[in-house]
């Protein structure tokens, strides 16, 4: 079967176009995978609700809402299942569906650029504009032509006292570009830009990183 | 509104979830409740997508009242009922600027106008709501301008990818990785920042 991973988010803000929208939607209804997807990515969708500006919705509409209340008649009990609470509450649920959920996406994208390969002028533009390259052992890093670079790591927790740290490895020698502390899939946006042929190397550091490697990088590609 | 501090309240220790379930059996007091809960972000967002309150009130009902119907069929596997309330607020309220098309009629702009005169988070019982919005607007700024700005574009102003490919001028194909990467970074970044929705933020300010 093939997934719809790459248009899932879009499908969350509501934002396909009608076409895409139908495939989304033929597509769900058959699988169980990419509708938990689509639950992660409603949740994501749904946190931005929070970015807008605070209004205080007027009494009256609280009233007229309750008064509309039609009594509900035989409805059948719903299923409740308590979500598992943690720290982290949802995100854990999520990260249960999401890695696998993500990894997919990742390889989904890289699938999807191939993919596009075959389709209008308009997207090959958005092939050379982008490049998804996997990084063996941590993941995957998708660079764009302005050199922003974004790592898809999943990587276990780093040893207690360690820290992953991301570097941009070019003809200076290496750049630090972030740490991250493992444990799931982590998306982070590299802080150092990257050219072509540049390396992405993920290294195990002592917490709060370090200003040069001082072990072998776990995985490195060039993008 | 009922008091969470004053015991008072029978509904007062549930969940969302336990909320919705009463829901399903026709109980009002739980579904006031909800809507005590996220009528206001409800309501936030709705003005926000439609530039207009009276219609945004309008939206807010249908979505809630779909709430009351549809309590029933909610599969709590499938998420948070915060999740569901805002997503159906949100599509109805896309629905409505789609269909009149008032983004292009860009009126008085009060969302924005709103937006510098922002109180913030109140000492009341939804100071969670407070955080919540410091923390997803933190989330947002941490994003690349070009991804932000499809995110808003995209959710605020209803665009489809189609219409945010010729809006921005960009390939359709640009605009679809743009729209997964701007997403995917903001899941990572509310990750993160070790982000807990609705319930977390509920119990952990109380």
């Amino acid at each position: 079967m093939e997934h719809v991973d790459e248009l899932i988010p879009a499908h969350a803000m509501r934002s396909l176009d009608p076409e895409d929208e139908r495939a989304v939607a033929t597509h769900l209804a058959d699988c169980e995978r990419c509708r938990r997807m689509l639950a992660d990515y409603e949740s994501v969708s749904a946190s931005l609700a929070y970015a807008a500006p605070r209004e205080t919705p007027p009494p009256e509409l609280r009233e007229r809402l309750l008064a509309s209340l039609e009594p509900v008649v035989e409805a059948p009990p719903a299923v409740v299942a308590e979500p598992r609470r943690t720290r982290f509450g949802w995100w854990p649920r999520v990260a249960a569906v999401a890695v696998p959920a993500l990894a997919a996406c990742v390889i989904g994208l890289l699938v999807w650029n191939v993919s596009l390969r075959d389709d209008l002028d308009s997207t090959k533009a958005s092939l050379a504009s982008n490049r998804a390259v996997h990084v063996d052992n941590v993941g995957n890093v998708v660079a764009d032509t302005g050199g922003h670079v974004t790592l898809y790591a999943d990587l276990a927790p780093a040893p207690a006292g360690k820290t992953y740290e991301a570097w941009v490895i070019g003809s200076s020698g290496p750049i630090p570009a972030g740490t991250f502390d493992g444990g799931g899939i982590v998306v982070l946006d590299l802080t150092a830009q990257a050219r072509p042929g540049d390396q992405i190397a993920v290294t195990v550091e002592p917490v709060g990183g370090s200003d040069q490697p001082t072990t072998k990088p776990i995985g490195a590609a060039s993008v | 509104m009922p008091d969470r501090h004053t015991g008072k309240d029978p509904t007062e220790h549930l969940s969302d979830h336990g909320l919705l379930a009463l829901v399903a059996r026709g109980d009002r007091e739980a579904f006031a409740r909800l809507y005590d809960q996220y009528g206001e972000a409800a309501y936030s967002l709705a003005v926000r997508i439609v530039r207009d309150r009276d219609l945004a009130a309008d939206v807010v009902q249908d979505a809630f009242l779909a709430v009351w119907k549809q309590a029933s069929r909610f599969d709590a596997r499938r998420g948070q009922p915060s999740t569901w309330i805002l997503t159906l607020t949100h599509h109805k309220a896309v629905d409505i600027v789609r269909r009149e098309d008032r983004r292009r009629a860009e009126p008085l702009d009060e969302a924005r106008a709103a937006a510098a005169v922002d109180p913030g988070p109140s000492v009341d019982e939804r100071a969670w709501l407070g955080v919540a919005r410091q923390q997803v607007r933190a989330a947002l700024r941490r994003l690349p301008d070009p991804h932000r700005e499809v995110l808003e574009l995209a959710y605020f102003e209803g665009y489809t990818q189609s219409e945010l490919a010729e809006r921005l001028a960009l390939p359709l194909g640009t605009v679809k990785s743009r729209t997964f990467a701007a997403m995917a970074s903001l899941r990572g970044s509310l990750q993160e920042m070790g982000i807990t929705m609705e319930d977390e933020w509920n119990t952990s300010t109380s």
